[in-house]
């Protein structure tokens, strides 16, 4: 499945993008599937997995969260507001 | 009731009429340091995922208002501001000082955990990085 990726923070320079396509090897994948590709893909993300959160929307969502076509998954690594 | 702003919180617009029941207002303003671990900072730019980030912001303050028996308001900057400016605002008023004290400590250093919010600092010599922060906390719900 073809998945659109948005990065924030540090992970647009892991990911070399603010926003990317992702070739995920299954037909209805999960987070926890989109996080294994990236990881793949990036070796500084792959770093940094552990400490990664997801979103869809204003949902934060977990790894066993099912993907669709349509779906942005957001990319949020450690914060720092304030 | 919008929580981010562009640019620099203007803490003076928050400042509005005191709720009669409240004998207390107690103001948290952050703001962008010139120093970070050694290196000179001139400015940071703060990114925001903007739906999660309002959500959280509306959450949190509901959270605090529910939990010290005070009004809150939270504001955080995003954009570019430079040192000295306001990037965050918190503001509790209540009946006694005492809970609004605690309200605005519980409010920013939760915000710190829970919001996706991300510091990119410039620093004197034309480099800049993001601050090494926290994993995101699911302390408040959603």
């Amino acid at each position: 499945m073809l998945l659109r990726v948005q990065c924030f923070g540090a992970s647009r320079l892991w990911c070399g993008a603010d926003e990317l396509e992702l070739d995920i090897p299954a037909a209805t994948p999960t987070v926890g599937d989109a996080e294994q590709t990236l990881a793949e893909r990036f070796p500084n993300f792959a770093a940094q997995r552990q400490r990664m959160a997801y979103a869809l929307g204003d949902s934060v969502v977990a790894s066993t969260h099912r993907l669709h076509g349509n779906d942005t998954l957001v990319l949020i690594p450690p914060v720092s507001g304030g | 009731m919008t929580h981010l702003v562009e640019g620099p919180v203007r803490v003076e617009h928050y400042l509005g009429k005191v709720p009669p029941e409240c004998g207390a207002m107690t103001v948290f303003a952050g703001t962008v340091r010139c120093l970070h671990l050694g290196r000179e900072v001139t400015g940071i730019h703060y990114h925001a995922y903007v739906p999660l980030a309002e959500k959280r912001l509306q959450e949190l303050e509901s959270d605090t208002a529910r939990r010290f028996g005070v009004h809150c308001r939270l504001v955080h900057a995003t954009g570019e501001l430079v040192v000295g400016q306001v990037s965050v605002l918190v503001l509790a008023y209540g009946p006694h000082r005492q809970e609004t004290f605690e309200a605005c400590r519980y409010a920013i250093d939760t915000l710190k955990q829970t919001v996706p919010i991300w510091k990119e600092e410039r620093f004197a010599n034309g480099a800049s990085a993001f601050v090494d922060g926290s994993p995101l906390s699911t302390i408040l719900a959603g």
